[in-house]
């Protein structure tokens, strides 16, 4: 981590409009990401880890502007990425790709899908005619599917297959960056395995930088080198990997491991989960004042429910938490 | 030993497709013991959704068939019920909760309504005793406000407090037999460990036996006394889950086992870490499954033998259908 970083994000907001409450009422806004730092050092995997409606993939999407943010700060290999023109921020698009959860979704049905693989480079303008086709043919070997595969549609490769279609898209202009949002939770498990395989592949021979964004802590330890911890719209826990894994110190992320995948765990056994939280996350809209994990907590004393918890250095990470473990 | 609850014996189903007959399941035999938790592990179009289906009398028709062998429930022969003795069984004695709560609940009535319905199908009391049965199996299920939530519509619900009241709909009537079709896959995973909770809580009070579809291997490890290995139709291993878990003979269990990232302790940069065991390929399509072993095309160990001659279910320490058990580098 001692490298300057390729991203920094600083106090990055995102809200969204809800409409108003009645004719006359005040416009509601939900704050789905609220004040987010986080760094990005070149070639390394940064994992945004929480449930769903915890913000990650929102703040993954604003940070390489897919989403507009309401506030904060976003440098990326020495830009302000808030700052750009519409123009400017297309020429930084060839550096910032992104690979969608769904792989049904996001590919076009009408289209070849090595069109699809090409599309990028027509758009980006990137070398003649003739070199893009070339280019293709070699992210398809790249990402081990056959040339020959190049003229079908996409309905006529399985999930795994078009995961790596979508993988060979994200690559064709050579980007520095790849947000991956939850590439392999669509996926079967033996699938799962060669798309994160690979990834890391991938990450070692062009130095790629992976925003990676997953629910799954095996995943995560799996193919991450930092962590961040996410709970309703703020990263509540940040550290590497090792740290994070061997000692985790906010509660919440105590918890998400305890629930995480094990063959340890067994029910011959008499295996029986310690510290399950109860309930759900409490609503965005009405937050409740202190910590937004505190209605969930087994640790939670009253100032927590008074006094939000900021996010501050333990030496070996950062954690919000009055009573870190 | 007891008698089983359920069995399979050779169970065959049929679908017809644009490819012509398909063989969905070629001959599964399994017993489901009284209050035990099977697990069924494999891909999807590994055939065990079907097998679930089959269990309930459910395989649709058309296009599926059942073809041959036999679905023992308390020694009944339920491939040879009428309609009318399968309703009864249904919902009664076997139940089933599946993947997505949101879709196998009825929108426009509340939850409380559509809990009492299966109540007063099957037993013979009255709205105000099915009512009361509703708040209380609510607060069994660990629904807060019961009452409240019996009022309630399945939109206002989060998919965890849906799922538990998918739970309270199918144990409203004390069944026998519970079958849970990945019931955790589209939950996040603090909800998961609060669910399988849930299900142990309800095995240990009722004492239902619990078939249980996953393609998680930790899962099977949390939840199963025993274990069945699904592939392409049929049943590849069996056997209790620590010698499945422990001690995997088919290349295909392996590969299952290695290829899931579960949490380890070690140290280091995510790079240094070994890559994830792969299989590779996919699951054949089941109109193009030929003599040989269906694994074969993606097995190390797969030789000529093993592409023209099919390996039987056979006792190698627990059944295994595999020319090679046990042989080559374990997972």
């Amino acid at each position: 981590m001692n490298d300057a970083p390729l991203m920094s994000v600083r106090g990055l907001t995102v809200d969204f409009p809800l409409g108003r409450g009645g004719l006359f009422g005040k416009p509601q806004m939900l704050r789905a990401v609220r004040g987010v730092d986080f760094d990005l050092a070149p070639g390394r995997t940064l994992g945004l880890v929480g449930e769903s409606g915890s913000g990650k993939t929102t703040t993954a999407m604003a940070a390489i502007r897919l989403a507009p943010a309401s506030g904060g700060q976003v440098m990326f290999d020495g830009a302000d990425l808030m700052a750009l023109t519409p123009g400017q921020m297309r020429q930084h698009r060839r550096h910032l790709q992104v690979i969608f959860q769904d792989p049904y979704s996001s590919l076009n049905p009408r289209d070849r899908v090595g069109a699809i693989v090409r599309e990028p480079l027509d758009l980006m303008d990137v070398g003649d005619p003739a070199g893009r086709a070339v280019r293709v043919e070699e992210l398809f070997t790249l990402v081990g599917l056959r040339r020959d595969q190049m003229a079908l549609f996409p309905h006529q490769f399985s999930g795994g297959q078009r995961q790596r279609i979508s993988i060979a898209r994200a690559l064709a202009t050579n980007p520095r960056l790849i947000v991956c949002d939850e590439p392999v939770s669509a996926l079967d498990v033996a699938i799962q395995a060669q798309i994160l395989n690979l990834l890391r592949r991938l990450q070692g021979e062009f130095g790629l930088s992976y925003l990676f964004i997953s629910h799954d802590l095996g995943v995560v330890q799996f193919i991450c080198d930092d962590i961040a911890v996410m709970y309703l719209g703020e990263i509540v826990e940040m550290a590497d990997r090792p740290t994070l894994f061997s000692r985790p110190r906010h509660p919440y992320t105590a918890v998400l491991l305890e629930a995480a995948p094990s063959l340890a765990r067994r029910k011959s056994q008499g295996y029986r989960r310690q510290g399950i939280v109860k309930g759900d996350p409490p609503s965005p809209l009405n937050l409740p004042p202190g910590c937004a994990f505190a209605s969930r907590c087994p640790q939670a004393q009253d100032r927590c429910r008074a006094e939000k918890p900021a996010l501050r250095d333990t030496g070996a990470g950062k954690v919000a938490c009055h009573f870190p473990l | 030993m007891a008698d089983p609850l359920m069995s399979l014996r050779d169970l065959r189903v049929e679908f017809d497709t644009r490819h012509g007959r398909v063989t969905a399941l070629s001959g599964i035999s399994l017993d489901v013991m009284p209050g035990e938790t099977l697990g069924i592990v494999g891909e999807s179009g590994c055939g065990k959704s079907i097998t679930a289906l089959a269990m309930m009398g459910l395989v649709p028709n058309p296009p599926g068939h059942v073809t041959g062998g036999q679905i023992l429930f308390q020694g009944e022969d339920i491939t040879r019920a009428k309609p009318r003795r399968l309703r009864r069984l249904r919902g009664r004695e076997i139940a089933m909760i599946f993947q997505e709560p949101m879709t196998s609940l009825n929108p426009v009535f509340t939850v409380g309504d559509q809990i009492a319905e299966a109540i007063l199908l099957h037993q013979d009391v009255s709205r105000a005793q099915a009512e009361k049965q509703v708040v209380d199996l609510l607060a069994t299920v660990g629904i807060p406000e019961p009452a409240r939530r019996a009022k309630a519509y399945p939109h206002e619900l989060s998919g965890g407090m849906r799922q538990r009241v998918m739970i309270a709909m199918a144990i409203s009537c004390r069944p026998k037999l519970l079958i849970a079709d990945e019931p955790t896959t589209a939950l996040d995973v603090t909800v998961q460990a609060q669910i399988f909770d849930l299900m142990r809580d309800i095995q240990r009070e009722f004492g239902v036996a619990i078939v249980l579809i996953t393609h998680d291997m930790g899962a099977i490890a949390e939840m199963t006394d025993r274990v069945a290995v699904m592939y392409a139709g049929r049943i590849i291993e069996q056997g209790t889950s620590d010698q499945i878990l422990d001690n995997p003979l088919h290349p295909y269990t392996r590969g299952l086992i290695g290829c899931i990232p579960v949490l380890g302790r070690e140290a280091g940069d995510a790079a240094s870490l070994p890559p994830l065991a792969e299989i590779p390929g996919i699951v054949p399509p089941l109109h193009l499954l030929g003599d040989g072993c269906a694994f074969a095309e993606r097995c190390a160990l797969a030789d000529d033998y093993c592409r023209a001659v099919r390996p039987p279910l056979e006792e190698k320490g627990h059944p295994v259908a595999c020319h090679h058990a046990g042989q080559g580098v374990p997972a």
